[in-house]
């Protein structure tokens, strides 16, 4: 089969890690190859969280600058600076929420407009969608699942050999029984929202 | 990963972090005892250990530190009991003291230590290469590379260590400790009661007499475990072709996606070296045989490198040895694009350059901070108040290190954990200037104990702040042995922290650091007096009050007044839950945690009211 790298970057607390579990799973639950990497030091302490999920029959669970085939990028300056491990025409899919960098958030670095990153992505990615991730996750129930509706609309893109029905199916396997059902909503918003 | 680590049957196939990998080897193996000192990135071993103790069929214990670790592992592994001692690398350090006598007395129940090493500093103050502690302690090492090898090769790594009755060294790095793959699972073992101890003081008391003995004895035993690494399942040969590869550990991974990528699997030779030390000497020779040239691909120093280097001598084995230097770096990690650079030059293929995206070097920089509500920034705030630019700060290991960046550059100088009290005492008596010392509770009670000892019975001068949060806060928040609580409810066999200071000739002042004026009058008081001070900075870890359920409910806070005045609160605390919002200051109520520590600094702020 085609082997697939994906890149996944986040802020600490914004459940990159989880995103990159359940994608992984549902790789193995639908009987594919697959390993993971990341890392996660100072993760709780608001500084970056990068992940891999490869895909395919890889050994290494670390991807190096340019290999990338799929970028997640969970808060969009964070999906900015990880471009460079995206392969010239990949897919990104990226959260359209910013969370200001403590030096953003006092106005001493201004952050990036929105404008000019999704710019910057669309130049050297192949094909990029941008997600309302936040406000899907309030309309699905709860905020704190706007990783999923990420996950969701990269799912329907196509960029993943399985279709958002196994990544329902790992919600419903994997996640505690509690957080399920606004889980799947956020999936499937996230999904819809490619058709709009 | 739950309780599925503790299933007895075979068969099922879970996907593990490595770390989770490695305890169900270690149980798969019939561990009797764990011990450890937790550390980035060896602690989801003792972690998962700890969450699954109430059920799981070991004895586990977080230990004090490191050393004390190994000789309690040591210690039980005599008694029979199958042993597993886990901690990150400069932890091998605190612990080379019992590690190098470890492989003279020997293991009867087996021991295995797992060293979690850090190529690349990722969140570590060295990268120092633990293999050479195989060398220089005489203990076999063994390099697992994926999650299932995590499980399987500490399983083996067990059966060598109770077959020889020795010590064996599991390196891992953190590329493989916190690798998620998928893990195919055998049964646990039905344990049998060990033989018991037969006092033999000649072969476990190394008085000079017996040590020499006990050399010889080590000494023959790495010989023959230089043959078993030859006939080890652990150490592969595939491929064919004159040009070979030696790889261990994740590099092995990184070699075998290359040679997929560029179309080369099978057409060169490469040795999977998971049994490390002792080399295999004659299953090197052997695959040498026939090579023009051979790569060896290890990540941090060129120990593999210059073992076969000094074989090919010794043997007059005339293949080139491609190591260290050029393509290869001795510093941080490799991965598939340096050995992609390695692989084709070994094979005078042209380099290829992957296009990369250039991105802006001025990028908003995300470095981690303090959390919103924690203790340690109400201290580090205060103490700035109090003392400013003047002393110099002698920092320690633990999440208040990030009180270096600014607003608070509370952060000097640094060594290792322990060190801001006896490295402090020293700068302080050489330079006659002031120092402050910032220590964490867990720190302290690991290391720090023993420079507060000598600090006091030298006279030494210096100010001693204990940020004592009440749990391991860096590493996961593990219990240390003052703690109130664990993630079992209350802890019960407590060790008093002030009754210790003062048992060490030190009566500790004692504060709660979100009192402002308390820590501040505190701090003025001990700043001009002479010798040995220590204030205890006494505030739990708000995600460790979470996590135990002590967190009491508080309003956040919310800019009641003119927020233009704020902005020297602003730039004083530099707190997370801080934002702008089209030029006027306000709180996040979402990221704050009502410590209500700026509400006492400025008036235009206030506790938000709940209709507010």
């Amino acid at each position: 089969m085609q082997r697939l790298r994906v890149f996944l970057t986040g802020v600490g607390g914004q459940g990159t890690l989880t995103s990159t579990r359940l994608l992984a799973l549902a790789a193995m639950d639908s009987g594919l190859e697959v390993v993971s990497g990341e890392i996660h030091g100072m993760a709780q302490r608001g500084g970056v969280v990068e992940s891999t999920v490869l895909v395919g029959g890889f050994a290494s669970p670390k991807i190096s600058p340019g290999e990338a085939d799929v970028l997640l990028g969970f808060e969009p300056l964070e999906a900015w600076r990880a471009l460079p491990m995206l392969r010239e025409g990949g897919f990104a899919a990226v959260s359209t929420d910013p969370i200001p960098p403590l030096s953003s958030a006092l106005q001493r670095e201004p952050y990036p407009a929105m404008a000019d990153i999704a710019a910057r992505i669309r130049e050297w990615a192949g094909r990029a969608v941008f997600v309302p991730c936040h406000d899907l996750a309030v309309k699905a129930g709860n905020p704190q699942s706007a990783n999923t509706v990420l996950l969701g609309a990269a799912c329907a893109a196509g960029v993943f050999p399985f279709g958002v029905e196994v990544l329902e199916a790992a919600i419903r396997t994997h996640l505690p029984p509690k957080i399920v059902d606004v889980n799947v909503t956020a999936l499937r918003l996230g999904a819809q929202s490619l058709d709009s | 990963m739950g309780r599925e680590l503790l299933d007895r049957a075979a068969g099922a196939r879970h996907f593990l972090l490595g770390n989770e990998a490695v305890v169900r080897g270690a149980l798969e193996a019939g561990v009797d005892v764990v011990t450890c000192y937790p550390g980035t990135p060896s602690s989801e071993i003792p972690d998962t250990f700890f969450r699954l103790s109430p059920d799981g069929p070991y004895r586990f214990e977080y230990s004090v530190n490191e050393k004390v670790a190994l000789e309690v592992g040591a210690g039980a592994s005599l008694a029979g009991a199958a042993t597993l001692v886990t901690m990150k690398h400069v932890g091998v350090n605190v612990a080379a003291d019992p590690l190098l006598t470890l492989a003279y007395v020997g293991s009867p129940g087996g021991l295995v230590l797992v060293s979690a090493d850090d190529p690349g500093c990722h969140s570590s103050q060295n990268e120092q290469d633990n293999r050479w502690y195989a060398r220089l302690a005489g203990l076999p090492c063994i390099e697992p590379s994926t999650a299932m090898e995590c499980k399987d090769f500490v399983r083996e790594a067990f059966a060598l260590s109770k077959q020889l009755g020795h010590p064996v060294l599991v390196r891992t790095t953190t590329r493989v400790n916190h690798v998620r793959g998928p893990v195919a699972f055998a049964a646990l073992p039905e344990k049998t009661p060990p033989p018991p101890f037969v006092k033999n003081p000649p072969r476990y008391v190394p008085l000079p007499v017996s040590a020499r003995a006990m050399r010889l004895a080590l000494l023959k035993k790495l010989d023959a475990l230089a043959d078993m690494a030859d006939a080890s399942p652990l150490n592969r040969v595939s491929g064919e072709g004159t040009v070979g590869f030696v790889a261990s550990g994740i590099c092995r991974a990184y070699l075998r996606d290359v040679l997929f990528d560029e179309g080369l699997e099978g057409s060169v030779k490469v040795l999977d070296l998971g049994f490390s030390h002792p080399l295999p000497r004659n299953l090197i020779a052997g695959f040498a045989q026939g090579l023009t040239r051979l790569v060896v691909l290890e990540e941090v120093d060129p120990i593999v490198e210059n073992e076969i280097r000094a074989l090919f001598q010794r043997r007059g084995i005339a293949c080139e040895v491609v190591g260290k230097g050029g393509a290869l770096p001795r510093f941080g990690e490799y991965s598939t694009d340096i050995v992609r650079g390695a692989v084709r030059a070994a094979l005078d293929l042209p380099p290829v350059a992957a296009k990369l995206c250039a991105v802006p070097g001025d990028l908003p920089r995300r470095p981690p901070n303090m959390c919103a509500g924690c203790p340690h920034r109400a201290t580090y705030h205060a103490a700035r108040k109090v003392f400013g630019d003047e002393p110099v700060y002698s920092s320690d290991i633990g999440c208040y290190t990030l009180g270096i960046q600014p607003p608070f550059s509370a952060a000097d100088f640094l060594f290792c954990m322990g060190s801001s009290v006896s490295a402090g005492s020293g700068f302080a008596s050489a330079s006659g200037r002031p120092v402050v010392a910032f220590i964490g509770d867990s720190t302290f009670f690991h290391s720090g104990i023993t420079g507060l000892i000598n600090a006091v019975a030298n006279n030494h001068d210096l100010l001693l702040v204990i940020l004592d949060n009440r749990t391991t806060g860096m590493t996961g928040h593990q219990p240390h042995p003052g703690v109130d609580h664990t993630i079992f409810g209350e802890f019960s066999s407590k060790v008093d922290l002030a009754g210790l200071v003062r048992a060490c000739g030190v009566t500790p002042v004692r504060v709660n650091p979100f009192n402002h004026g308390a820590t501040t009058a505190a701090l003025a008081d001990l700043k001009d007096k002479p010798g040995v001070r220590v204030l205890i900075a006494e505030a739990p870890c708000p995600i460790h009050a979470r996590k135990v359920k002590i967190a009491r409910k508080t309003p956040p806070a919310a800019v009641t007044g003119d927020p233009a005045k704020c902005l020297q609160c602003r730039d004083e605390l530099a707190c997370p839950a801080f934002v702008m919002v089209e030029g006027v200051f306000a709180i996040n109520a979402e990221a704050c945690s009502g410590c209500m520590y700026c509400v006492q600094l400025s008036p235009e702020i206030k506790a938000r009211r709940k209709d507010g």
